[in-house]
């Protein structure tokens, strides 16, 4: 009886099935929750508040459709997807020019600009939501979407910065030289350069600030007033009421709220360990 | 055609550092030369090629190119080309558009890009591979590609900062006489960074040595080696490198492990102290039978037979700056490792220094 | 002394003020491009983030509310004109009487917020990290399926965190909720989750962890593969154990990522206000709140008390601010360049 030796990169079969149980186990609870609600959402309302519990009862897409055609629906989603594709566009020029700033150059007021970040994400948000919302309010800007795009800009953009920095570290400094050389200012030298290599880091740029954006809710109730103005952080919240949340609405919009986040997902996560590895490991 | 460049008084003090890195550097390049800065690491060759480049800043003093200083001009209105250690090929760009990059930016017509590149291609053999990336390249090719992209760009000076040392030993000399080929063809000025003083004799016109940020001396190769303007110098040119040590003189003569070595009376005169630093390369050591004039004695520790010649190492009863001594002798009848065998200093080709300032002695 | 005769239109400026305006000009000139760059982000952080901080600073020296938060009071007169004369009630100068009545107890219950708040960081942190961790080092090796699983871990981090927050509240329901139901199957007893505080707590701990693991899985991954193989080979042919690599190799080399996902994470925490709001709301009977969802209550219900509010803001701040100086003092004690 010959059995072939095991190989150093072989694992034993207990150990493979160990790993795959592990794992398994751990994408079921990450799914769980999810599909959950996907499944719910396929119910009536009666039977999603059953304590009998079925995995499909009665499935019909009529929950989604009377989200679509007998609520604001429609309007809200909309306006998240601007609301969420300006700060993703906007948060990630800031992040960006600034996180290059802060990794190529030695100026006065950067070690300031260090410490502006890390308070920004210490100071609670949910107390800068009265001061912001005077200033909004000053500038004329509630029930508007720029309010919420600025709003959300201050939320993610520290830590994009910061992100984006590590990121920018990595990339030699030999090529800002040699693009110098080659006749690039340091404007065309970020734009020619840096910004196409940078591209990893800027998808997690473009994930973070669009989830930022997309599901927020304290902003959004604060500065937005008409329902035509409301996003879906927003709007959602019309859904519970006070003491009777309608689960059948809830559930469909949840889903069809994910679905875009999750578009945005796809593209992003391949890019996600190697864009946010960068950040991580510098301090 | 050919551009001039002078340092004048030039240094660079880093910020919160008190010693200069490069300090108050006078250097003027011939138009069309090719001109090696070489040193140890740490030296200030590279921060001079970036002051000269404009990546650095320079303190205090003046750079020019041609005519014009440039001494805070940015690197884009230099008119320079650079070929960087790492070669900091664009990652993202082709080989081709790597090479006309600068062109692009500053606006030349696509044509002329073309036709540019293509040049610069051939003479580099770098045809096939011109829509390739740089990942897909070998380190040759990268380097090659490095070269073009400054070739491409016609400037008045070339810089380069140790563009051989990413290669494997083979290659870098044949590298290295290529680049000192194409040189001399297109004569553009050029100033060559490098820690290896091999590097530094084949290829420059002249060399420029520095140490700590100081210029030694800057001379044509073999004057560097006939002639080192002190004991730095002289022990930094030439591999194996001189034989370097310091000795009680007695009546014109250095005590050399016992031994006699008669002094220059040009020596003696200058001399201030009672001690002289000797520096003998080790072909300026003859072997000889023991009892003879100005002979002393060595300890074979090693014996390194090429073939061509060999090299004996050994050690000296006194002191020397390096305890081992070198010594060139004959091949294929090269002395036992452990014997002791004789040797004598070719008197005109003794190179004194003084104890104190390391400066060169007169010998003659 | 010898005049110079010779001073053509325009004086040569003293070489003083020279020197100084060639300061400022060169300071410009070098730095201007960095500057510009960084300039939108000041502009906006300064005005949305700083600014209000000061503000809040200040106000929570004062009384400030809804009530007296205007400064002048304009009244209508009769020919349609404007009269407006200071208002008598307006917020008043009170020194740290706000401090005062949140840490003595006499306004809210800052200490049971406070207690909570840590409980939640606490184990929020410890079990974002450990799961991260240990997902991440399973997902390190190489075995078929690798991108597929790591994908679909990830999932959790694409939900919006009020969204997750309606899915677990939805999954812990009492009445109807799957996981009572699993209870019951199993031949327990169901849990009114949210009638009992260390319950609630839990299920609002279950809901951020499962939302949070994610992004410590991704950076923790991102830090294992920074380590260098051959660091692994090394401390194999010493003879170093599966653990023993682990333990001197892997966390060691993941200590940079470490110590900034563990800063920052404990920061988001401390703040991470949906997911308190909304899955517990506070009950039972507020038992659950913390700081932040404290400080919400303050400044949005019943009487807005700003003031109060402000308070609880600053306070929150010192704690973090102190926090993160002893955690940097605690890293450069080790070593740790940070």
């Amino acid at each position: 009886m010959s059995r072939r030796p095991r190989g150093r990169e072989e694992r034993s079969i207990v150990a493979s099935i160990g790993l795959h149980a592990t794992l398994l186990g751990a994408v079921v609870i990450a799914l769980f929750p999810v599909v959950w609600v996907f499944l719910a959402s396929l119910k009536p309302k009666s039977a999603i508040q059953s304590s009998e519990i079925a995995l499909f009862d009665q499935p019909s897409l009529e929950n989604y459709r009377r989200v679509l055609l007998d609520t604001s629906f429609p309007t809200w989603f909309l306006n998240s997807v601007v609301v969420a594709l300006f700060t993703m566009a906007i948060g990630m020029a800031m992040s960006a020019t600034a996180g290059y700033a802060l990794s190529r150059f030695n100026f006065p007021g950067k070690r300031g600009l260090m410490w502006l970040f890390l308070i920004t994400q210490m100071f609670p948000v949910a107390i800068l939501i009265v001061p912001i919302y005077t200033i909004m309010a000053n500038l004329g800007l509630i029930d508007t979407k720029a309010s919420l795009v600025i709003a959300y800009c201050t939320v993610a953009v520290p830590f994009c910065t910061w992100m984006l920095r590590g990121y920018f570290d990595t990339i030699p400094r030999d090529l800002d030289e040699a693009a110098a050389i080659d006749g690039l200012g340091p404007f065309k030298t970020f734009w020619y350069v840096i910004l196409p290599l940078a591209r990893p880091g800027l998808a997690v740029t473009a994930f973070y600030t669009f989830l930022t954006a997309w599901g927020e809710v304290a902003y959004a109730i604060a500065f937005t007033l008409s329902d035509d103005k409301l996003t879906l952080g927003a709007g959602l919240q019309q859904f519970v009421p006070q003491f009777n949340p309608q689960w059948d609405l809830l559930t469909a919009g949840a889903v069809l709220i994910m679905l875009p986040a999750s578009l945005v997902f796809y593209f992003a996560q391949k890019h996600l360990v190697a864009g946010l590895t960068a950040g991580g490991t510098k301090g | 055609m050919s551009t001039p460049v002078v340092f004048d008084a030039a240094s660079r003090v880093y910020p919160g550092s008190s010693t200069p890195a490069v300090d108050s550097l006078d250097l003027e390049i011939q138009p069309g030369e090719f001109l090696v800065l070489v040193g140890p690491s740490g030296c200030g060759k590279s921060t001079s090629l970036r002051m000269l480049a404009g990546l650095e800043d320079v303190t205090s003093g003046a750079i020019r190119i041609g005519d014009r200083d440039v001494t805070h001009l940015r690197p884009k209105d230099r008119d320079i080309a650079m070929v960087f250690q790492s070669y900091a090929l664009y990652p993202h760009l082709t080989v081709g558009e790597n090479m006309g990059f600068a062109l692009k930016i500053a606006g030349a017509p696509k044509s002329e890009i073309q036709a540019r590149v293509a040049d610069a291609a051939k003479v580099l053999d770098l045809e096939p591979y011109l829509d390739r990336k740089p990942k897909a390249l070998s380190g040759g090719q990268r380097q090659r590609v490095a070269m073009g992209r400054a070739i491409v760009r016609e400037p008045q000076v070339f810089l380069m900062d140790e563009p051989l040392s990413n290669l494997d030993a083979k290659l870098r000399v044949s590298t290295r006489t290529q680049i000192a080929a194409l040189q001399r063809r297109l004569g553009i000025t050029t100033v060559y960074v490098t820690h290896d003083q091999v590097e530094a004799m084949t290829m420059g016109d002249r060399v420029a040595v520095l140490k700590d940020g100081v210029l030694q001396q800057v001379a044509a190769p073999l004057e560097l080696y006939d002639r080192p303007a002190n004991a730095f110098v002289a022990g930094f040119i030439g591999s194996p490198a001189m034989n370097l040590g310091t000795f009680r003189v007695e009546d014109g003569a250095a005590l050399v492990a016992g031994a006699r070595v008669p002094l220059p009376r040009a020596t003696t005169a200058a001399l201030t102290e009672g001690e002289v630093v000797l520096g003998f390369r080790p072909e300026a050591l003859e072997m000889v039978p023991a009892g003879t004039e100005g002979a002393f004695p060595v300890e074979v520790l090693v014996a390194e037979e090429l073939g061509s010649e060999a090299f004996l190492y050994g050690t000296l009863a006194a002191e020397l700056k390096d305890p081992q001594l070198v010594a060139r002798v004959a091949p294929r009848s090269v002395p036992e490792k452990g014997s002791t065998v004789h040797f004598r200093i070719l008197p005109e080709r003794l190179h004194a220094f003084s104890v104190s300032t390391g400066e060169a002695l007169p010998t003659s | 002394m010898t005049l110079t005769t010779t001073a053509g239109p325009g004086h040569e400026p003293g070489p003083a003020r020279r020197a100084k305006r060639g300061r400022g000009r060169r300071l410009l000139d070098r730095h201007w491009y960095a500057w510009a760059m960084v300039l939108p982000t000041v502009l906006v952080l300064g005005a949305l983030v700083l600014y209000p901080l000061f503000q809040g600073v200040f106000q929570s020296f004062t009384d400030l509310n809804e009530t007296n938060s205007r400064d002048v009071i304009c009244t209508k007169t009769l020919g349609g004109g404007e009269e407006c004369a200071e208002n008598p009630d307006r917020a008043q100068f009170v020194g740290l009487d706000n401090y005062v009545d949140l840490l003595t107890g006499e306004r809210g219950d800052f200490w049971l917020l406070f207690v909570n708040t840590v409980v939640w960081t606490v184990a929020c942190v410890f079990l974002h990290y450990t799961i991260g961790l240990g997902l991440a080092v399973l997902l390190n090796r190489a075995f078929r399926g690798r991108s597929l699983y790591r994908v679909l871990l990830i999932v959790p981090w694409a939900v919006p965190a009020f969204v997750s927050a309606f899915a677990w509240k939805f999954l812990f329901n009492p009445r109807f909720g799957l996981i009572n139901s699993l209870l019951t199957d199993l031949g327990l007893d169901p849990v009114d989750w949210f009638n009992h505080r260390w319950t609630a707590m839990f299920a609002a701990i279950v809901t951020n962890v499962w939302l949070g693991v994610p992004f410590m899985m991704v950076a923790i991954l991102g830090g294992l593969q920074s380590i260098p193989s051959d660091l692994y080979e090394a401390a194999e042919m010493d003879g170093a154990s599966a653990w023993q690599r682990f333990r001197h190799v892997t966390l060691p080399g993941l200590r940079p990522v470490s110590s900034t996902v563990i800063l920052l994470g404990t920061i988001w925490t401390f703040n991470m206000f949906p997911i308190i709001f909304f899955v517990t709301g506070g009950e039972p009977a507020g038992e659950t709140e913390i700081l932040v969802t404290g400080a919400f209550r303050a400044a949005f219900e019943g009487l807005r008390n700003y003031s109060l509010a402000a308070t609880y803001g600053v306070l929150i701040l010192s704690m973090l601010v102190v926090y993160a100086a002893m955690y940097r003092r605690v890293l450069r004690s080790k070593g740790e360049v940070w």
